[in-house]
């Protein structure tokens, strides 16, 4: 038994199923983000683990006591939400003092408590401000320290950072997991955005059509992706759709034969010879090469350089294979080597093929 | 030049036109207060206090002022006490119920005072409810008559401060139901409230039919006393309206100065995101 037990959770509202059969289990300290896209469900678990919504089925346990249908108000959750929910009659420290008030400590320790929290999320000097004078990056760290300040068992994000510019986003969003290492306190963190789910947790749960697609840490999630889905919508993916040619010695081919690929050796009986299948390469995975150089790799292509776009430290290609675009993400500093229009040639390891079943493909965006 | 005189010459006359529609029958009102003869000439024939005396000394003037005033509180609280607690639930956990309230708080517009007040009569006229014509059973009826003046301004702050995810911040923290009401909710709507309460009064200070078919000379009101003046002497009925719009008028200033030091001081005098919304109310 872990911290935090979700058993078999199911709800659905007005017959729209929205969580699935759902169960997951986060040890004590760990931060742990639910991702996925809008209407996965990933918010209605975070819900049901506050309290504000009851299951229809399945159990809650935090420390080995059953919670499921504990008012929210008891059960000792702190929440961040992504609009802030400050109360606009206090002031950033009346609102950091509100949990502390209701659960009747000390005036000595609520003082000390609210100075202390303050100072943990950097706004020592804004305890006096209402909210509506407050920027929205300085609100949402009120929020933070207005969940942490009660102690809670668990606390709980909802898209806290949406609605942030970029750059107080990223710089946000390490405070948040500086302060949760600091305190070790167990997080649930909602997010539809798969950096932020990456750079910030111990483990991602990857969620769509209200089911658990994957669990992992960030780097199982973006290297070994299990499903088509998650291949997809974490990272960005380039898909060969093609046919096992032979499964012992990992040989792909496209549908029209324009293309062969090595991939590594299926040694199970998952797949047979002759079945549908998707190989999927990250584009950093991908070199690029003007077309008369000779290269020795597992895997060499010729494709047509369409489109070079900037993105800062690098640079993205875009290739046309007949049917199909591939990208291909370089070094800023190596781009001037390629002219629009010509033919170039791709290469990749068979190491950085991914295979996933071709049967029943859906888009990763499905919403 | 020309053409800029024209574009501010069409509005300003429209602006005069209304002022003067709108203006004109409260200033006659105030100098028929306070004229000595008014039918015979164009202007007054001379001026005098002495309708303000009358209507100060009248034996009912005491009795039909605390009358009113204790209909127009009574009906305030009453409608606040079951207003405020009704929209914020059905904001809170039934939403979809809200067009359904926003459709019954304006049924009081569709229906004449005088239909109201007989199938009232008739409703409580008989076991167990003996209310029939007692001043309990006015207020029951004012509270449904005024139920839009409370309802719009009180639902439209409810609306302004997202008022769902309050609640569910001061649960987390914590915070029971009441608390979460008292601390949280009310503070943050307490200028609709403000601004409903003063419809309410304003309202109800003078209203005159259903009080009339209601309880009658049972229980005599500052309006009733007004018209019986109408029928005596337009002079003294004049000091009694403008005594009522004096009293209309102050407790909206007094009203309004309440909501806006109220606004000030839960937004650290800075705007206060719901004062916009329900100062607005007053109007429609």
């Amino acid at each position: 038994m872990s911290y935090l037990d979700l058993d078999h959770l199911n709800k659905a509202f007005d017959g729209a199923i929205a969580v699935n059969n759902l169960s997951l289990h986060v040890e004590k300290g760990e931060f742990v983000s639910l991702l996925g896209p809008s209407g996965c469900g990933k918010t209605t678990t975070l819900r049901m683990i506050a309290g504000f919504e009851t299951p229809d089925s399945g159990s809650i346990h935090l420390a080995g006591e059953e919670i499921t249908s504990v008012p929210p108000n008891r059960r000792g959750m702190g929440m961040v939400f992504q609009s802030y929910a400050l109360f606009p009659n206090m002031t950033a420290w009346g609102n950091v003092a509100f949990g502390l008030r209701v659960a009747q400590k000390s005036q000595k320790d609520i003082k000390q408590r609210v100075n202390q929290l303050l100072d943990l999320v950097g706004l020592s000097n804004a305890g006096h401000k209402y909210t509506n004078e407050l920027s929205g990056g300085q609100q949402q760290r009120v929020a933070l320290a207005r969940a942490l300040a009660i102690e809670p068992r668990v606390l709980l994000l909802d898209e806290p950072l949406s609605a942030l510019d970029a750059v107080v986003r990223v710089s946000l969003r390490h405070e948040i997991r500086r302060i949760q290492t600091a305190l070790g306190i167990t997080t649930i963190y909602v997010t539809h955005d798969q950096e932020e789910a990456l750079s910030i947790s111990d483990r991602v749960v990857v969620m769509r059509q209200a089911m658990i697609e994957q669990v992992g840490t960030p780097e199982e999630i973006y290297t070994q992706p299990d499903t088509h889905f998650v291949a997809t919508f974490v990272g960005t993916s380039n898909q060969f759709p093609g046919i096992l040619k032979d499964a012992r010695s990992g040989l792909v081919t496209s549908v029209n034969g324009d293309w062969q690929i090595s991939i590594p050796p299926i040694m199970d009986d998952h797949m047979q010879n002759g079945d549908a299948l998707i190989v999927i390469v990250r584009p950093e995975e991908i070199r690029v090469s003007q077309a008369e150089i000779v290269i020795e790799e597992d895997n060499v292509i010729t494709a047509v350089l369409e489109t070079i776009t900037l993105l800062g430290p690098v640079t993205r290609l875009s290739l046309s294979l007949p049917g199909q675009l591939i990208i291909a993400d370089i070094k800023t500093v190596d781009r001037g080597r390629f002219v629009c229009g010509t033919s170039v040639q791709l290469s990749f390891p068979r190491r950085a093929c991914r295979v996933m079943p071709g049967g029943d493909i859906t888009n990763g965006d499905d919403n | 030049m020309a053409a800029m005189n024209k574009r501010t010459a069409v509005p300003g006359f429209a602006i005069g036109c209304f002022l003067f529609y709108m203006l004109l029958p409260i200033v006659a009102t105030y100098a028929f207060s306070v004229a000595t003869r008014w039918d015979r000439s164009i202007l007054p024939e001379g001026l005098t206090l002495d309708w303000y005396k009358a209507a100060f000394t009248d034996q009912w003037f005491i009795i039909v002022f605390k009358n009113s005033l204790v209909l127009s509180i009574s009906t305030v609280i009453a409608s606040i006490l079951l207003i405020v607690p009704t929209a914020y639930w059905v904001h809170l956990r039934v939403p979809k119920a809200r067009p359904l309230l926003d459709l019954i708080s304006t049924l009081p517009f569709a229906i004449p005072g005088v239909v109201l007040a007989l199938g009232l009569i008739r409703l409580y006229a008989r076991p167990p409810l003996m209310l029939a014509r007692t001043p309990v059973m006015l207020v029951a009826a004012y509270v449904i008559f005024t139920m839009p003046f409370m309802y719009r301004p009180v639902a439209n702050s409810l609306e302004a401060v997202n008022i769902r995810v309050l609640t569910e911040a001061a649960q987390s923290l914590g915070a029971s139901w009441g608390r979460t009401l008292r601390q949280i909710i009310l503070p943050n709507i307490l200028p609709g409230i403000l601004s409903g309460g003063l419809l309410v009064f304003a309202t109800i200070f003078g209203e005159f039919t259903i009080a009339t078919f209601l309880v009658g000379a049972r229980y005599k009101t500052f309006p009733m006393q007004l018209v019986y003046f109408t029928r005596r002497d337009g002079r003294i009925a004049s000091a009694y309206s403008v005594i009522s719009f004096t009293i209309a008028w102050t407790t909206s200033l007094v009203i309004l100065w309440i909501a806006a030091w109220g606004a000030k001081r839960t937004s650290g005098g800075g705007k206060h995101p719901t004062k916009g919304h329900t100062t607005g109310v007053v109007g429609d």
